[in-house]
C-alpha cells in the first residue's frame, strides 16, 4: 500500500479529541499503562483526556464501590469496584468511554523462553467480574451515558492485538480503521518499551553504585500491582527510609553483559538454555507474573549486592501459593536474606510491618557485608557491574 | 539467621519410566468418577500396562494435603495431593518406601493454563519432598500436548490406541452415568439401579479389556470411528437397565451440576457427596459429563487459532480441520447415546454456550471452565433442562470466583434462574449443604407446581395416568424414553407424554 495512503486516517481524529477515556488503574494495567497511553494518544485522544483512577484506598472503596462487590476473592480484584465507581461517579468531567482491558497474555521479557506469558485467570477476567456489580440491577454505564469497552487483548502476541482492539473500538471511535489501529498499537508498544528501558537503565545505575561501594540493595518480588500503595502498602518504602535502594523485578536490567555473567555458567553446563529460562526451578511456566517472580528469585540468588529479597503477596492469591517454597528456597540457598509479607489485604498491618521492617533493617545492618562477600566468592569474576562506565 | 550458601534449588525431575519396567511397575491414576476410572484401567490393561485406580479422596486426604503442601491451596489440589501421599504412605508401611518407589508411578493431567491446575506439579513435588519420597515418579501430562515422550520416558506410550481408548472409555461411561442418574431417583426397588450400574461397568471393563488393537495410527482411528463394537456393548447395557422398574410420576426437581472440573466430576468427600445428597433430598441430577469438557477443550483450541484468521494464512484451514474433528467427536457421542436408547441427552452446542455467556463472560477467558459456567447455567434455564443449577466452586479457586462474580449480572437479568453457587472447602459441609437446601426447596416447589399445572392443562389426574402406565408396562421400564416437551420435570413430561398418546381419555 502506498505510504501516503496508508498514512491517511479514514476518520477525522479531531472528532475524537473531545472524548474522555477512563481507565481503572488495576491489576496488569500497572505494567502496561504506558502501552495504553501510547496507543490512545496515537488514536487522537488527548493526553489530558485519559483519566486513570486513583491508587487503591479503603476510602475509594467506601465512597464508590460499596455494595458492588460480587464475590469474595483476593484484594487486587476486589478493590476493582472502588476504581470502577470512582471513574463513573467521581469525575468532575464525565468520561465518555470506560476502557477496561481484559489482558490475556503479557508482553513479558521472558516470552519465548517460558511456556506461556498468561495473566492470572483473575487478572484477565477481573473486568467481567467487577462489571457485573455495575449491571446487576441496572446498567450503570448506560445510565451515565458512558460506553463500556472491555477488549480481550493478548499483549504477548503483538500480531493479533490490532485486530482485537479494532473489533472492540471500531464502533466507539469515529472513523477508526484497522490500519490506523495497527499504527497505534505499534506506538503503544514503543512507548511501553521506552518506559521499561528507562527504568531498567535506572536499575542498572543503582546496581552499579551498590557494586562500586559494596553496599547492599533490596529486590522486591511481587506482582506489578503491588506497586499500588493500597495493595502493597508501601512496605518497600518503609525500608527505603533506612537508606537501602529498592529494585523491583519487573524493572531489573536485562543487559546481555549482566545476564551473561549471571547465567553463563548454567547455560554452558546445560542447566538452562538461555538467561531467561526458568525450567530448572519452575517447569510449569505458564503464568507471566509468576515467571518473572521466579526469574527474579534466580537473579537475587546471583547478584551479590542484592542482600535481601522482599516478597509481597496478597491474601488468597492462588497464583502465589504454589511458589512460596521454591522462591524462598532459591533465595535462601544463596545465602540471601528473605522476608515474605503474605496475606496482604485492604488494611496495612502497620504494627507488624513496623516490627518486621525494623527486624529486616537490623539483619541487613548486621549481615549484609558478610552476605555480599560470600555471594561474590561464589560468582565468576568479571562482574560487568564493576566495570568502569 | 543463616547466611550460608547451599546447593541451588532445582525443580523436581523424576527419572523416566521406561518400557522394560512395564511388567513390574503399576500406573496409578484417579480424579474422575469411579465408572470412568474403572474403564480407563481396563484400557490400560488392554494395552499391556499394569494400572491401579487410587481410592476416592477422603477428608483425611484433605487434611494430609494441607499439611504437606504450601498453605492456601484450592481444595481440589489439597484433596488430590493428600490422596496420593496417603496412598503412598500406607503402601510404604506395607512394603517399604523403596519398594513403593520402584513399584508405582503416578500419572495425572496437567494443563496449559495459568491456574493452579497448571502448577499442580509444585504441590505434588512439595508433598513428596515433605514425606521423604522425592524419588517417587510422578508425571503430568499436558492436555494439549500428547507427545511428551522425552520427559516421561517410553514406559507409557501416549499414542492413538491409548488416546482413543481413553476417549471412548470416557464417552461410554458418561452416557452410562447420565442414564443412571435419570433412573435411580425413580426406581421402584431401592438399590436396583446401583446393581445394574455395577454390572454394566464390569461388563464395559471386559469390553475395553478385549478391545481389538488395529495398529498404532490410522487403522486404529478408522476402526474407532466406524466400529459397532462399543455401540453393541452399550445396547447390552441398555438391555440390563430394562430390568429396572421406575415410577416417574414422582415430581422431582432436576438439578444441573456444574462447577470446577474435579469437583463436578468426582463423587465422594471432595464435593460432600453432593450427587447422593441431592438425590436423597428428592432431586434428579443432571450430571456434568466429562465429554462436555473435552468438547470445550476443542473449542478453546479453535478459538486460539481463530484469532489468527486474516493474519496467518493457514489459520482458516486449521480452524476448519478442528471444527471437523469436533463434529466427528459429537457424532461419536451421539452414536453412543443412541445405543442407550437416546436417553442421555446430546452434548450442548459449545458455540451456543459461548453465545449465551458472551454478554457476561468473554469466551477467551481461560482457566477452570471459562465461559462454560455462565453458558451452561443459561443453557439449562433457556432450554428447560433443569429447575436449578448447582455450581461447585472450590474454596480459593481463581477462575471459578470470577465466573461466579459474573453470574451476578446473569441473575440480575434473570431473577427466576435458580442458581446455587456452593463454595466447597472440603470441611464446611453443613454450611454448603444448607445453602443448597434453601434453593432446592424453591426448585422442589417449582417442580411440583409445574407437575400440577400439566395435570390441569391436560385434564388428567395422577390416578388416570398411573392407570395408563399400568396398562402400558413398557412405559414403566427404566429404558422407556420420555419425550421432553416444553416443561422441565420428568413427571410433568411423562404426563404430557401420556396425554399425547391419548392416555386417560
Ligand atoms: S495473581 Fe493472585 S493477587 Fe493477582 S489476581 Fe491472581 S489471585 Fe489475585
Ligand atoms: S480451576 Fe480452580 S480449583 Fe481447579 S485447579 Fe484451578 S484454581 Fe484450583
Amino acid at each position: 500500500m502506498p505510504r501516503w495512503f496508508a498514512r491517511t486516517p479514514s476518520g477525522d481524529p479531531k472528532s475524537r479529541s473531545h472524548l474522555r477515556v477512563g481507565i481503572p488503574r488495576l491489576l496488569n494495567v500497572w505494567s502496561t499503562h504506558q502501552f495504553w497511553w501510547g496507543f490512545l494518544t496515537a488514536l487522537g485522544i488527548e493526553g489530558e483526556a485519559i483519566v486513570f483512577s486513583s491508587d487503591t484506598s479503603e476510602d475509594q472503596n467506601r465512597q464508590f464501590g460499596k455494595g458492588r462487590g460480587t464475590v469474595d476473592c483476593c484484594y487486587p480484584v476486589k478493590c476493582g469496584a472502588g476504581h470502577y465507581g470512582e471513574l463513573v461517579f467521581g469525575q468532575k468531567r464525565k468520561i465518555d468511554i470506560f476502557f477496561s482491558p481484559m489482558i490475556y497474555t503479557l508482553p513479558s521479557f521472558l516470552r519465548g523462553h517460558v511456556a506461556e506469558t498468561l495473566s492470572c485467570p483473575r487478572v484477565m477476567a477481573g473486568p467481567e467480574n467487577i462489571k457485573a456489580g455495575f449491571i446487576k440491577e441496572k446498567d450503570v454505564f448506560a445510565e451515565n451515558g458512558i460506553r463500556y469497552v472491555s477488549p480481550l487483548v493478548s499483549l504477548g502476541e503483538p500480531l493479533i492485538v490490532p485486530k482485537q482492539l479494532y473489533e472492540t473500538l471500531k464502533d466507539v471511535l469515529p472513523g477508526l480503521t484497522l490500519e490506523e489501529t495497527r499504527r497505534a498499537v505499534h506506538e503503544g508498544y514503543q512507548t511501553l518499551q521506552d518506559f521499561n528501558e528507562r527504568l531498567r537503565a535506572k536499575g542498572r545505575e543503582v546496581l552499579e553504585a551498590c557494586a562500586r561501594e559494596d553496599k547492599p540493595c533490596l529486590l522486591v518480588l511481587a506482582r506489578p500491582y503491588h506497586m499500588d500503595p493500597g495493595i502493597g502498602h508501601e512496605i518497600e518504602v518503609d525500608l527505603q527510609v533506612y537508606g537501602y535502594p529498592i529494585l523491583w523485578v519487573q524493572y531489573f536490567p536485562v543487559d546481555p553483559d549482566l545476564l551473561g555473567w549471571m547465567f553463563g555458567e548454567d547455560i554452558r553446563a546445560g542447566i538452562v538454555k538461555s538467561p531467561f529460562d526458568i525450567s530448572d526451578v519452575w517447569p510449569s511456566s505458564y503464568s507471566s507474573n509468576t515467571n518473572e517472580i521466579l526469574w527474579g528469585a534466580k537473579v537475587a540468588a546471583r547478584v551479590p549486592w542484592i542482600a535481601c529479597v522482599i516478597r509481597l503477596s496478597s491474601y488468597e492469591c492462588g497464583m502465589d501459593q504454589p511458589t512460596y517454597t521454591p522462591i524462598q528456597q532459591i533465595v535462601e540457598r544463596s545465602g540471601t536474606l528473605f522476608f515474605s509479607f503474605q496475606d496482604l489485604d485492604s488494611t496495612k498491618p502497620a504494627g507488624s510491618v513496623k516490627i518486621r521492617v525494623e527486624t529486616i533493617a537490623h539483619y541487613l545492618e548486621k549481615y549484609s557485608t558478610e552476605i555480599i562477600e560470600k555471594k561474590k566468592a561464589s560468582m565468576p569474576p568479571g562482574c560487568p557491574l564493576l566495570r568502569d562506565p | 539467621m543463616a547466611t550460608a550458601t547451599l546447593q541451588p534449588y532445582r525443580a523436581y525431575s523424576p527419572k523416566p519410566f521406561t518400557k522394560d519396567e512395564r511388567g513390574q511397575v503399576t500406573i496409578l491414576f484417579g480424579g474422575l468418577h469411579w465408572r470412568a476410572e474403572r474403564v480407563l484401567q481396563a484400557v490400560l490393561e488392554n494395552l499391556g500396562y499394569r494400572a491401579q485406580v487410587l481410592p476416592v479422596a477422603t477428608k483425611e486426604d484433605l487434611l494430609r494435603g494441607r499439611e504437606v503442601a504450601d498453605i492456601g491451596q484450592c481444595c481440589p489440589t489439597s484433596f488430590t495431593t493428600g490422596n496420593l501421599v496417603n496412598f503412598l504412605r500406607s503402601e510404604a508401611e506395607r512394603i517399604g518406601k523403596e519398594e513403593v518407589v520402584r513399584k508405582y508411578v503416578y500419572f495425572t493431567a496437567g494443563s496449559c493454563g495459568a491456574c493452579r491446575f497448571g502448577q499442580y506439579h509444585q504441590s505434588y513435588e512439595l508433598a513428596l519432598r515433605n514425606t521423604g519420597m522425592e524419588a517417587f515418579r510422578m508425571f503430568l501430562m499436558a492436555q494439549n500436548q500428547l507427545d511428551q515422550g522425552a520427559a516421561i520416558g517410553d514406559g507409557l506410550e501416549i499414542n492413538l490406541p491409548f488416546t482413543l481408548g481413553a476417549a471412548w472409555a470416557v464417552l461410554c461411561t458418561d452416557v452410562l452415568q447420565n442414564l443412571e442418574y435419570q433412573v435411580r431417583p425413580y426406581e421402584v426397588i431401592p438399590g436396583q439401579t446401583d446393581q445394574v450400574v455395577k454390572e454394566s461397568v464390569e461388563y464395559l471393563c471386559e469390553v475395553f479389556r478385549n478391545r481389538p488393537l488395529r495398529g498404532k495410527k490410522w487403522g486404529s482411528l478408522l476402526w474407532h470411528l466406524t466400529t459397532g463394537y462399543f455401540t453393541k456393548a452399550l445396547r447390552e447395557v441398555h438391555r440390563k437397565f430394562a430390568a429396572v422398574e421406575v415410577d416417574r410420576l414422582r415430581a422431582k426437581p432436576i438439578v444441573k451440576i456444574t462447577g470446577e472440573f474435579y469437583l463436578q466430576t468426582v463423587e465422594g468427600d471432595p464435593n460432600h457427596n453432593i450427587h447422593r445428597w441431592l438425590e436423597s433430598e428428592g432431586a434428579e441430577i443432571y450430571p456434568a459429563a466429562i465429554a462436555v469438557w473435552l468438547d470445550y477443550l476443542m473449542r478453546l483450541a479453535i478459538q486460539d487459532i481463530e484469532e489468527y484468521v486474516g493474519i496467518d494464512r493457514r489459520a482458516r484451514l486449521k480452524v476448519a480441520a478442528l471444527k471437523t474433528l469436533q463434529r466427528v467427536y459429537r457424532w461419536q457421542y451421539d452414536r453412543l447415546r443412541h445405543a442407550l436408547g437416546g436417553q442421555p441427552p446430546a452434548l450442548p452446542d459449545q458455540y451456543e454456550l459461548r453465545r449465551l455467556a458472551a454478554p457476561y463472560f468473554h469466551h477467551r477467558l481461560s482457566g477452570g471452565e471459562g465461559d462454560m459456567l455462565v453458558g451452561k447455567a443459561l443453557w439449562a434455564y433457556h432450554h428447560k433442562k433443569a429447575h436449578m443449577t448447582c455450581e461447585l466452586s472450590p474454596y480459593s479457586c481463581m477462575p471459578n470466583t470470577m465466573s461466579i462474580g459474573a453470574m451476578a449480572g446473569v441473575v440480575g437479568k434473570y431473577p427466576d434462574l435458580l442458581y446455587a453457587p456452593l463454595e466447597i472447602k472440603g470441611d464446611a459441609e453443613v454450611h454448603a449443604l444448607s445453602r443448597c437446601q434453601m434453593i432446592l426447596t424453591e426448585a422442589k416447589k417449582r417442580a411440583q407446581k409445574e407437575y400440577e399445572e400439566v395435570l390441569e392443562r391436560t385434564g388428567l389426574t395422577a390416578e388416570r395416568v398411573r392407570g395408563y402406565l399400568d396398562a402400558h408396562p413398557e412405559m414403566k421400564k427404566a429404558t422407556y424414553r420420555v419425550r421432553r416437551d416444553g416443561v422441565v420435570g420428568t413427571a410433568a413430561n411423562l404426563v404430557l407424554d401420556v396425554a399425547r398418546r391419548g392416555g386417560g381419555r
